[in-house]
């Protein structure tokens, strides 16, 4: 039978294609093209024309605004149409969802898909439709032009077997051939396993192979944090243990557990707990920023579902790093995408795969630097409540279930070795391998809202999700202190033809598995039937400390988890970090007086200080009710917080705060005092809103290029930071990822991407009432400025919009600003015991853009002015107004009286900077020069229009 | 939680997702409300009789796949229809939909006539082409027939999340729908002014409409989220204001009264 089509296009306004018009006019300029309309194509196999007709009646068209057509073509005044379709083999999340519908109407079909085909109107030539296909409509990773329409939408195949792999009489060479590109292990990695098999007397399986790559893998064992460091010759502890041994002192009370589930877990209120996690998602977001953007939510959301016996992920956070928006698209690597499409696409990840959970995504930042042009930095994280009592990692008993819960497996994701490829049928071969998924955002929260349900039943003894290595690393890691045996031909498919590694390997999007007690099965079975969850018994825990895996009959692995966890040799990794050699001289820069009212919008409008609000609103960060500090806050809604603060208990309340911090560009001049930037940045954002110092936990995500010794330098440079800040701060970190390769090689192009230390941190207060905005509340009011600055311009936004700052005597002020970590942590605890006797009127901490930006931006919030007034020691003026020392805070109180009543124990004394003003417009004063005065609207105006062009 | 409270049926599938801060809204008023999966209903474990209010939370029933809300509708049309219209007709339930779950009343055909299986109004994409999370105002229709908007206040602040909120129908039925009194929110600007102005009106909704009623009042739908402002902390602007009340908490108060009376 063949396929029957449906077109449906849009009566009157086609607000998608009026979207793709103004895009294709924004960021190419065709002026040929007069409109674009779009129309969704259904595919339908298995049913015949009269029954499309009927489900295009009921399902698929609605007359009051759309028009359809069956079996023929909907757009007949222009030739110039354009269908998109993802390929065969990436899952379109619509299709089961119309299989649903039409099973519900009692309407059998075989397979579905959806595509959209773009209708272009204007004398365009084909080329500039192309051109706007190729850049703005589609990506070539996961998605096609159909020019033929499929004849079948099932994807066939025969799967392959078990093969063996001859490594036991392997020369190194051939060993080094095994590995390349397939295994990525060491030549002492893979002697190790020769060694292993020869002591068997046998040869490994593909699978066997695979399993010990993965666990073994920069991924899954990191290796390099595990490492020996050998700095100038010097030996250092391996940077996870300086980490953890470190934090492990701060635990107190407060912390339930960290490093060994999937996210650390802190004590909150009324016998709950909070968790937090925090990943890293490059390399997908890079090739496929809108599929990348969306698996790496979806990833770290199942971190969360996966912590303890299951928690419900609460926050949903994001944190990007691109190359600056006006690229030159000529300066792009080969095979990269540009940053206005890879934001665009990212953020729309983002969006679609949190709003659809129902988890607010509601703190974040977005960075740029030009040598993101490579490869952007992608850090999302998800926060979560759970029962104290259901908090600890569970451990599977002997007898307990294996069951997976959630998606199907499909050949998603796997990379590396196809050993059995030649057994790969013609169809399947054009299924794209390694395909970027498009996450179901749909099938994980049934799955999310089952396992609560059964967490809550007490039917979990322990979960894991599938990420890195799929089942491998889940059921693997699961079973290793008791054993386990499991039937993989039992797994459920996307589609036939899946070798048994295959789908042992596969990193197919979410599922999770569960450790089900006997007694338990049928109820945890029905509670996933209820939430429409598919759930499979694939085997048990069975006491045989060992790892086996069946394919029906055959045996595809059997492994003893002695050597799995403990096989693998420690490695030695030498670090050596020379500060880079200072680019030449630019020429000396020194504002003159006049000057700096434009010099502050251009600040303002700088990517790293401009209003991110247009990313934001596109986010639901309102959902589950619990915000009690906004994103966004002040008269219009439009001034930006610090942190993020929730009840994750609704009617409680008791708060959960999150923030972070981060600086690139800091990280790259000087590893350590940027990683010290880093943490103070996230530590004086969580202050600044309320956020009491001592009752908070970090988290920390090193994104680095591939450690070379100069990386491996700064890697060693910046986790000593983090270990000095734990001290100094009295906190521990209890969770944290590393990913080790930001390094792009291309046409004989290296690019080092920016290292990134992203530092989250998440607390609790007893009460919400006692959290303070940023916006000023009132005219008339005292500004004070609280911490120590340090008269460094080093890699500020400042700095990098004008070039080096030049001071008053000729020298180069070019050092990145060191945080006192002697003064820090009683400046942090200051300024929290102020907010909480309710006199601070508002509160902002200082970050890109210096301490005159914050004044500005808690001026847009409060609709007021302010009056600056310079201190009379400054004799560098742009070095006091455009300063970035982290954990320094602009505060507005109500007069001196009170600013000495509440920082009067401060270790470093406060500054008076001035008054807000009823009058709408920044004044700035100093002794030497008279008053210079702008208005506060058009200050606005550059700081948000920026990004408002690029989203609107 | 009431013990005595009329019970609501708070309706969940597979992406709805605003379910939790709906069920402590209408337990904060005073009402008993139960969380229930269509699932449940379909098999007959559970019953809508059993109820004396059903309310469809927000959230992405079915991923909001083809439209928004439209599959969850298809499957209460299909397996419902006769459960819905004896709660409706013969038990004078009352009927709540925010976001998706207006989305879905409107498809079903139950808003705003009370015609089940026919449509006559949509819910469009918004105009800005995109989702949107923000704070609008509404004014609320005091001669409207809903039963339980009375106790509003005259201009209220709620949030709208939504990518696919734009009210339109065809032109007789807009006149039928002002007529007949069912209008019951506008998106306002500052003077209270019925607006099509972005992004006071963020979706470009026709006549401005961000929420309706059926000709008997009892079937309410909207698309901002009254069960995100029940407590005052979550008001973005709590701290510039002395004790504000949180504005959807009438709603939900004047909903549960209503139906312990009856």
């Amino acid at each position: 039978m063949a396929l029957q089509e449906i077109r449906v296009g849009s009566i009157g306004r086609d607000v998608k294609g009026r979207g793709v018009f103004s895009e294709a006019q924004r960021t190419i300029g065709i002026p040929a093209l007069q409109d674009v309309k779009t129309a969704r194509v259904y595919r339908l196999e298995g049913i015949t024309e009269e029954e499309a007709q009927r489900l295009a009646r009921a399902l698929f068209v609605e007359p009051i605004d759309q028009t359809v057509a069956v079996n023929k073509p909907l757009v007949i005044d222009t030739q110039k149409v354009v269908e998109v379709a993802y390929k065969p083999g990436v899952m379109n999340p619509e299709s089961a969802s119309i299989l649903k519908a039409a099973r519900d109407l009692g309407i059998g079909l075989v397979a579905a898909d959806s595509s959209t085909e773009y209708a272009f109107y204007g004398s365009v030539s084909a080329a500039e439709v192309d051109q706007i296909v190729q850049r703005l409509l589609m990506n070539k990773t996961v998605e096609h032009v159909v020019v033929k329409p499929p004849r079948t939408l099932l994807i066939t195949g025969e799967a392959g077997l078990v093969a063996t792999v001859p490594i036991r009489e392997a020369i190194d060479q051939q060993l080094l051939e095994l590995s390349k590109d397939k295994l990525f292990l060491n030549l002492e990695e893979m002697q190790v396993i020769q060694r292993y098999f020869n002591k068997l007397g046998r040869n490994p399986t593909d699978c066997e192979l695979e399993i010990i790559a993965a666990r073994w893998s920069e991924h899954c064992g990191h290796k390099t944090f595990k490492a020996k460091v050998v700095v100038d010759g010097m030996e250092k502890l391996p940077l996870f243990t300086r980490i953890t041994e470190t934090a492990r002192q701060y635990f107190g009370d407060l912390v339930i557990s960290a490093f060994e589930d999937n996210s650390g877990v802190m004590r909150f209120y009324d016998g709950q707990a909070i968790c937090g996690k925090v990943e890293t998602h490059n390399s997908p977001s890079a090739i496929e920023p809108y599929g990348g953007a969306m698996t790496g939510s979806g990833g770290v959301f199942r971190d969360i579902l996966g912590t303890g016996q299951g928690a419900k992920v609460v926050i949903s956070t994001d944190v990007f790093c691109f190359a600056p928006l006006a690229l030159d698209p000529a300066t792009l690597p080969e095979g990269c995408l540009h940053p206005d499409y890879l934001q665009r696409r990212v953020v729309a990840g983002v969006r679609d795969y949190g709003n659809r959970m129902g988890i607010p995504t509601n703190n974040g930042s977005v960075h740029y630097h030009p040598d993101f042009r490579a490869k952007p930095s992608v850090i999302v994280g998800a926060y979560g409540i759970l029962p104290e009592k259901s908090a600890q990692k569970g451990q599977p008993r002997v007898g307990d279930f294996v069951v997976v819960i959630g998606g199907k497996t499909g050949r998603d994701g796997i990379h590396g070795a196809t050993f059995s490829s030649g057994e790969m049928t013609e169809r399947t071969a054009h299924v794209n391998a390694s395909a970027v998924q498009i996450g179901n955002a749909i099938e994980e929260k049934r799955m999310a809202d089952a396992i609560i349900e059964a967490r809550d039943c007490g039917y979990i003894r322990a979960i894991t999700d599938c990420g890195a290595a799929g089942f491998s690393s889940a059921i693997g890691e699961m079973g290793e202190n008791v054993g386990v045996t499991v039937d993989i031909s039992r797994a459920s498919l996307k589609y036939p033809g899946l070798s048994p590694w295959e789908i042992w390997l596969s990193e197919s999007q979410e599922r999770m598995v569960v450790a089900v007690d006997p007694n338990n099965k049928t109820d945890f079975l029905a509670i996933c039937r209820k939430y429409n969850v598919e759930a499979t018994v694939l085997g048990c825990f069975d006491g045989s400390h060992r790892l086996q895996v069946m394919f029906g009959e055959h045996v595809i692995a059997d492994l003893d988890y002695d050597f799995l966890k403990h096989g693998l040799p420690q490695r030695t990794m030498k670090a050596r970090w020379e500060k880079p050699v200072a680019a030449p001289e630019t020429p000396e820069f020194r504002n003159e007086w006049i000057g700096w009212i434009d010099a502050l919008k251009k600040v303002l409008a700088h990517g790293n200080v401009c209003s991110k609000e247009s990313i934001v609103r596109q986010y639901d960060h309102g959902v589950q009710g619990t915000n009690a500090l906004s994103p966004f806050g002040g008269i219009y809604h439009d001034g930006p917080n610090d942190a993020v603060v929730i009840t994750p208990i609704l009617g409680k309340p008791y708060g959960l705060i999150v923030s972070h911090g981060l600086n690139p560009v800091l990280n790259r001049k000087d590893p350590y005092w940027g990683s010290v930037w880093a943490v103070a940045e996230a530590m004086a954002n969580y202050v600044a809103v309320g956020g009491n110092p001592d009752e908070a936990c970090l988290i920390n995500n090193y994104i680095f290029p591939v450690p070379d010794e100069m990386y491996m330098g700064a890697l060693d440079e910046s986790v000593d930071a983090v270990v000095d800040c734990m001290h100094a701060l009295e906190r521990p970190v209890i969770s944290g990822k590393d990913s080790l390769s930001s390094t792009y090689r291309g046409n004989g192009q290296v690019i080092q991407i920016p290292p990134v230390l992203c530092i989250s941190v998440f607390g609790r207060i007893p009460d919400v009432e006692k959290t303070v905005t940023s916006d000023f509340k009132k005219p008339g009011s005292t500004l004070l400025l609280v911490g120590h600055l340090d008269p460094s311009m080093g890699g500020s936004v400042y700095e990098d919009i004008f070039g080096p700052v030049r001071n008053v005597h000729g020298e180069v002020n070019n050092k990145v600003p060191r945080v006192h970590l002697g003064v820090l942590p009683d400046v942090l605890r200051v300024v929290h015991h102020a907010i909480q006797t309710g006199k601070v009127l508002s509160c902002h901490d200082v970050s890109e853009g210096g301490v005159l930006s914050a004044v500005c931006e808690m001026s847009f919030g409060g609709d007021i002015g302010a009056i600056v007034t310079l201190p009379r020691y400054v004799v560098d003026p742009d070095v006091f107004l455009f300063n970035e020392t982290a954990g320094c805070f602009v505060i507005e109180v109500e007069n001196e009286a009170v600013a000495d009543d509440l920082f009067s124990e401060l270790p470093y004394p406060y500054i008076v900077l001035g008054k807000t003003t009823r009058e709408k417009e920044l004044r700035l004063t100093s002794n030497d020069a008279g008053p210079l005065t702008v208005s506060i609207d058009e200050l606005k105006q550059a700081w948000k229009s920026p990004l408002q062009k690029v989203f609107q | 939680m009431n013990e005595r409270g009329p019970r609501i049926c708070v309706l969940k599938t597979d992406g709805i997702n605003c379910d939790e801060e709906k069920m402590h809204a209408f337990a904060l008023a005073g009402g008993r409300p139960s969380l229930v999966h269509v699932n449940e209903l379909r098999s007959g474990d559970i019953r809508l009789q059993n109820f004396h209010i059903l309310d469809i939370p927000g959230g992405f029933s079915y991923g909001d796949d083809i439209r928004s809300g439209k599959i969850l509708a298809l499957e209460l049309t299909t397996f419902l229809a006769d459960q819905i219209n004896d709660f409706v007709e013969q038990r004078k339930g009352l009927v709540l939909g925010v976001c998706n779950g207006f989305q879905v009343l409107v498809r079903t055909g139950l808003l705003p006539f009370g015609t089940l299986d026919q449509m006559h109004a949509t819910l469009a994409d918004n105009d800005s082409g995109h989702f949107e999370c923000r704070w609008v105002n509404l004014k609320v229709n005091d001669k409207s027939r809903c039963v339980f908007a009375g106790e509003l206040h005259e201009v209220v602040t709620f949030q709208v999340a939504h990518g696919e909120g734009k009210f339109f129908a065809p032109g007789e039925t807009m006149e039928r729908l002002e007529n007949q009194g069912l209008v019951v929110f506008r998106y306002v600007d500052v003077l209270g002014e019925p607006t099509q102005a972005y992004p006071l009106n963020p979706n470009g909704s026709l006549n401005a409409i961000a929420g309706i009623c059926d000709p008997t009042g009892r079937i309410l739908g909207l698309m901002p989220h009254p069960e995100r402002f029940i407590r005052r902390t979550q008001y973005p602007n709590w701290r510039r204001m002395e004790d504000i009340e949180p504005h959807g908490l009438p709603l939900f108060k004047s909903i549960v009264r209503y139906a312990a009376q009856m």
